[in-house]
């Protein structure tokens, strides 16, 4: 391999953390981190954020809109461990502590890449995440929690985006984000990558309404 | 040798009428396709769902795979299971789906059975629950031996999965 080709590959997505629906709650704000394999490594940007307070709109919507920017920056040299945006999302209980509303994971988009003109394509990605929180497991912390007004949590919001050891948690889903991505990737064809045609995703027309089934 | 990527989330079910569902899967694969890193099975969480009828488990997959040979291209098996309140589980449905075959992101639906039994055993799972499961795991993937079984519907699991192919053109394979 005298003749020098690349190593590594670049992921740059940004977006935003458009808005959430949790019809059960108000008064939110969200975190977000990003969760990525060993080979992989940030170059550019924040990897973690923590939004606005926002409350509900006060139309039939009910919208909470952070409109809170994303943007980063990856290397690597193998897409295992391809990155995933971790979002966490908290609010006041009835004594004004805050306690969470909700955890969520998703991958980043793959970003197309069919034209051989362009190295890199732009696109956008709108995604809608299931946002859950854990349960107690027994009766009496369930009956504790309640009676402390402290609810269960994660101490590493992280554990949302690995896959292992999950079949002891219990959780309740209440609620969703919706995220918007633009990815744009370079030298992962030169590296002999096929990431398929462009995800029309997103892109023709609204997306459907999130929480209804399918 | 050709390296696959997939990429993904078990996203969750819907259809199933029992409420609190979690999903157990794992991947299978033919001889000339090589694991190389990820967890080829796993268990997602139990989710209660709150709004709409959807069970969500964001269940990441990650898996990286080199082959040698087209044949026995991955295919994901399911069993979805439901828990009641005193941590029982019963078997809500199995079912499995191929991994596709070209690049890019794919969103699948993957329709599941149960065994339906004896009317027997039907009528007892409908008073105290249980009900008949397999006891080897392949039936779910293989077509060879499910000319036995007299079997039931079930709910729909839903997956996006990405898929990230290389080197497949320098082997002459169109995907």
């Amino acid at each position: 391999m005298a003749a020098a080709g690349p190593s590594v590959f670049l992921l740059m997505v940004n977006g935003q953390v458009e808005s959430a629906q949790f019809p059960e709650y108000d008064d939110l704000y969200c975190k977000y981190c990003f969760v990525y394999g060993q080979d992989w490594a940030p170059t550019a940007g924040l990897e973690e954020g923590i939004s606005q307070i926002t409350s509900k709109s006060q139309d039939v919507r009910q919208a909470l809109v952070w409109n809170f920017p994303i943007d980063v920056t990856f290397k690597s040299t193998n897409p295992y461990g391809w990155p995933q945006i971790v979002l966490s999302v908290y609010g006041p209980d009835v004594f004004g502590n805050d306690v969470v509303r909700g955890y969520g994971a998703v991958h980043v988009p793959f970003s197309p890449g069919r034209t051989s003109v362009c190295e890199n394509i732009c696109f956008r990605h709108k995604r809608t995440i299931p946002m859950f929180v854990p349960e107690s497991t027994s009766k009496l912390q369930k009956f504790t929690s309640w009676f402390m007004g402290r609810r269960p949590e994660y101490t590493d919001p992280k554990v949302v985006a690995q896959g292992e050891g999950r079949e002891v948690t219990r959780v309740r889903s209440q609620g969703f984000v919706t995220l918007l991505f633009n990815v744009v990737t370079k030298d992962m064809r030169k590296l002999g990558y096929d990431t398929g045609p462009p995800d029309t995703q997103g892109v023709l027309g609204p997306s459907p309404p999130p929480g209804l089934p399918r | 040798m050709a390296e696959v990527h997939v990429i993904g989330q078990i996203l969750g079910a819907t259809g199933f009428s029992e409420s609190s569902l979690f999903c157990k899967w794992g991947v299978h694969t033919g001889a000339a396709w090589k694991l190389l890193s990820g967890v080829r099975e796993g268990q997602t969480q139990v989710d209660t769902p709150q709004v709409g009828d959807m069970a969500y488990w964001s269940h990441p997959i990650d898996l990286h795979f080199a082959t040698k040979g087209l044949q026995g291209w991955p295919r994901l098996h399911l069993q979805v299971w439901s828990q009641d309140s005193f941590g029982r589980c019963q078997l809500a449905g199995y079912g499995f789906c191929h991994v596709p075959s070209s690049p890019g992101t794919h969103q699948l639906d993957c329709p599941t059975w149960r065994p339906l039994g004896s009317w027997r055993e039907q009528l007892a799972r409908a008073f105290v629950g249980g009900g008949p499961q397999l006891l080897h795991g392949d039936a779910i993937y293989s077509g060879a031996d499910r000319y036995r079984l007299h079997t039931a519907a079930g709910g729909t699991v839903h997956l996006e999965l990405g898929l990230l192919l290389r080197h497949f053109d320098r082997y002459g394979v169109e995907c």
